[in-house]
């Protein structure tokens, strides 16, 4: 009788000292850098899947995938002969740009980069990024609460995800 | 940092607008390639990138590691005239920082 009841407690118990020594490890200062770094958005860039990239970092929002987003990727367009160094450039009339993400399909953390924006920033934005392989990749403007979101595909000749 | 940066800023003035392009020296190791010897390197590469124009921060870019090797990045600031401060500061997954300032020409 004893035993059925004291077994729940010490699960409790148990319970209870793990979570306050995370506490404890969490005010130690062990986990500072990621503390330093609260805005590299973490979940964001180790995603595995453009879907789940683009829910973390932009949210749920409306698409409209339409033409006030011209995007450019490799030189000449759709082609890159290395894949370690392909341009980008992204140009658009939108207003209130709030964030701007590059995302290359085939990667294996999807999440190129991530902009964010405050009135006093205009496209066009150009970079060059890395792609491992034959791939689409996708731009998502997010400007007055809707996702405007434009891809191309772009063929690689030596992948540069090495 | 002790050693002389290597990191490149430009801006300039173009129709009423300021035009920054930003080259960073860094190797932008994803830790997934590996060395000579066949060991991973590990990976080091420029997480957060802060742009200020006198003082005022104007934009934030944060690269995953699928940013080239030495990191080149271009945009625009609405307005702006010459002699505005602009100055980038990044730091990496290492913990490893930089500043490069320039003034709009």
């Amino acid at each position: 009788m004893t035993d059925l009841i004291n077994t729940p407690r010490r699960t409790i118990l148990k319970g209870a000292i793990s979570v306050s020594t995370l506490a404890l490890v969490a005010a130690s200062g062990l986990l500072l850098p990621q503390r330093l770094l609260a805005h590299w958005p973490i979940d964001a860039f180790n995603a595995e899947s453009v879907e789940d990239a683009l829910l973390v970092l932009l949210g749920q929002a409306e698409v409209a995938e339409d033409s006030l987003l011209q995007f450019k990727v490799g030189s000449p367009p759709s082609y890159a002969v290395n894949g370690a160094s392909v341009p980008i450039e992204i140009r658009s009339e939108l207003k209130n740009i709030e964030r701007v993400a590059v995302l290359v399909e085939k990667n294996p953390f999807p999440l190129a980069m991530s902009l964010d924006f405050t009135p006093a920033v205009k496209l066009p934005f150009k970079s060059m990024i890395k792609i491992r392989e034959d791939s689409l990749v996708i731009a998502v403007i997010r400007a007055d609460g809707k996702l405007y979101k434009t891809s191309r595909f772009v063929e690689v000749d030596i992948g540069g995800c090495g | 940092m002790g050693l002389p940066s290597k990191d490149r800023i430009r801006a300039k003035l173009k129709a009423g607008d300021t035009v920054v392009r930003l080259l960073l020296s860094h190797p932008m190791h994803t830790g997934r390639a590996k060395n000579k010897a066949e060991e991973l390197i590990p990976a080091e590469f420029i997480q957060d990138i802060r742009c200020w124009r006198n003082n005022e921060e104007v934009l934030t870019i944060k690269c995953g590691t699928a940013t080239s090797r030495n990191p080149y990045f271009s945009f625009n600031l609405v307005g702006g005239e010459q002699g505005d401060k602009i100055a980038i500061r990044w730091v990496d997954n290492m913990g490893a920082k930089g500043l490069v300032e320039t003034d709009v020409k």
